[in-house]
């Protein structure tokens, strides 16, 4: 029987490689959408940013949770583990809008600048999760110079998580309601 | 532009960032002797290491009873720069299955308030490294165990390679105890970490003992006695709290029909409280994370108004 620390490492490897894939991708999409270059290479860079995206996100919740089992006392033990836990779900939450917003446009519809950023922000919290992974297994990575995330996780009471979430579905609901269509 | 961008994405490849394996370890930890196919254990990358290593059991070896294996390694003179090392206590070097509990061995301490077969040394202070582990074998019979070390070396001419070392074959020779010999229960489980403040309260198990006394060293050598009560089979003690981050060793002496017997010192550290979260919050707060962030990439796209999807009909139509 597998690890849950051997299968972390190869979800891990899924999620990253992916998500660092979609990135790259978003990134050459704007910057191709700057020069107003309307060719093959604007489509095939929106096609393989989402695809990328989504093979990423399928493989997230493996990673998470043999994450969360792999460590001997629960992600809430340690600030690094809890901040990882955090960006991890906040780098999903974005890919899962930016697909979920891309499959909703119209054919023929290309993403803009604003949807490039947003996947290509949470490509950054993907890696940046992964990152904090090496710090915890070898005390050491790129991200050494960010020491506040080691030591210090910003968590809301239950009743503002609560919140938070009521009111973000609550925004959805109306939008998706009201009079005025949106893409 | 195509050109500079792929020459942009080529030299940011090629730009040198500080490669080193583990440079703060990897920590204390359950470990097969080739950690899981590190740089030290990759024939192609590593450099054997010269250090000299040995393992002593420190008296009998009796099956069910505590027993203090020391591990000495030796040779850290002035031709090494080596700041940090990894010792493993290995039961064979198949690089796996090779932890000594999956050979009839407990790890009652690893001596660093742990109960793990690989332990680090974040520095070296003298040219001789001992260290001791107190292990239980479950039966009587021939055992063997192995010394391994990983470390760097910033000096000769291998600097900077990934060491790996691993001692001889060391024979272990389990015997059954003597049947009215006083002992501890063989199922007893030493604590071996606290937290700093708390007093450790010991409820030592033993069979054919008439009187315990326990006697416990604080890390400057200096050793006191403890005394015992029974009370339900169990000889109660009070080891007193730390009053700062620090390892205390303790251990047990034996009265009853046979010669007086003392077990070897077992490790208790004490450490800072550990840092915990309230997990429920932090469920919460990272599904929260998941619908806001999804919501927020939805929510700010500018929304577009339904005469303009009718435009867009008659557009279509025309």
């Amino acid at each position: 029987m597998i690890e849950s620390a051997t299968f972390h490492v190869i979800t891990t490897e899924l999620v990253v490689g992916s998500f660092a894939l979609a990135g790259l991708c978003f990134v050459l999409h704007s910057l191709k959408l700057i020069h107003n270059k309307e060719s093959q290479f604007v489509t095939m860079m929106d096609s393989t940013a989402h695809i990328a995206l989504l093979f990423g996100l399928l493989a997230l919740p493996f990673a998470i949770s043999s994450g969360i089992s792999s460590s001997p006392s629960g992600a809430h033990t340690s600030p690094l583990l809890a901040n990882k836990m955090l960006l991890s779900t906040a780098g999903g939450g974005l890919a899962l809008g930016v697909l979920f917003s891309r499959w909703r446009m119209r054919t023929g519809d290309s993403p803009r600048h604003l949807h490039n950023a947003f996947g290509s922000t949470s490509t950054g919290c993907m890696l940046l999760t992964a990152s904090l992974g090496g710090t915890y297994t070898r005390a050491d990575s790129l991200t050494e110079f960010l020491p506040f995330v080691k030591e210090t996780t910003f968590l809301l009471p239950e009743w503002m998580s609560i919140f938070v979430i009521l009111l973000i579905l609550g925004a959805l609901i109306v939008r998706q309601t009201s009079s005025v269509k949106h893409g | 532009m195509k050109q500079k961008l792929v020459l942009l994405l080529a030299l940011s490849l090629l730009v040198p960032l500080h490669v080193s394996g583990n440079p703060g370890g990897v920590g204390n930890s359950l470990e097969n002797m080739q950690c899981g196919g590190a740089c030290h254990g990759d024939a192609n990358q590593n450099a054997t290491s010269n250090l000299q290593l040995s393992l002593q059991p420190f008296g009998t070896v009796w099956a069910g009873q505590p027993t203090e294996i020391t591990v000495q390694i030796s040779g850290f003179d002035t031709s090494h720069d080596i700041d940090q090392i990894g010792i493993f206590l290995l039961s064979s070097t198949n690089a796996n299955n090779d932890i000594p509990t999956t050979d009839g061995w407990s790890i009652l301490s690893d001596g660093m308030g742990g109960s793990n077969n690989y332990i680090e040394y974040a520095s070296i202070d003298s040219n001789v490294l001992t260290h001791s582990w107190i292990l239980r074998a479950d039966e009587v019979g021939e055992k063997t165990l192995y010394v391994s070390v990983h470390h760097g070396d910033n000096s000769g001419t291998d600097a900077g390679s990934p060491f790996f070392g691993v001692s001889q074959a060391f024979e272990i020779t389990v015997e059954a105890i003597p049947e009215n010999l006083q002992r501890i229960d063989p199922e007893y489980q030493p604590p071996t970490s606290r937290e700093v403040g708390d007093a450790t309260t010991l409820c030592l198990e033993t069979i054919a003992a008439s009187d315990v006394v326990i006697e416990w060293r604080e890390p400057s050598g200096e050793s006191y006695q403890v005394e015992t009560s029974q009370n339900n089979g169990c000889w109660f003690a009070v080891l007193p709290s730390a009053l700062s981050a620090s390892t205390i060793e303790w251990r047990a002496i034996l009265d009853g029909e046979g010669p007086q017997q003392t077990t070897p010192w077992f490790s208790l550290a004490s450490s800072e409280p550990t840092w915990e979260a309230d997990e429920t919050a932090l469920m919460l707060q990272s599904i929260a994370h998941l619908v806001l962030f999804f919501g927020l990439v939805l929510l700010v796209r500018k929304p577009k108004r339904s005469d303009d999807e009718f435009k867009d009909y008659m557009e279509d139509s025309l």
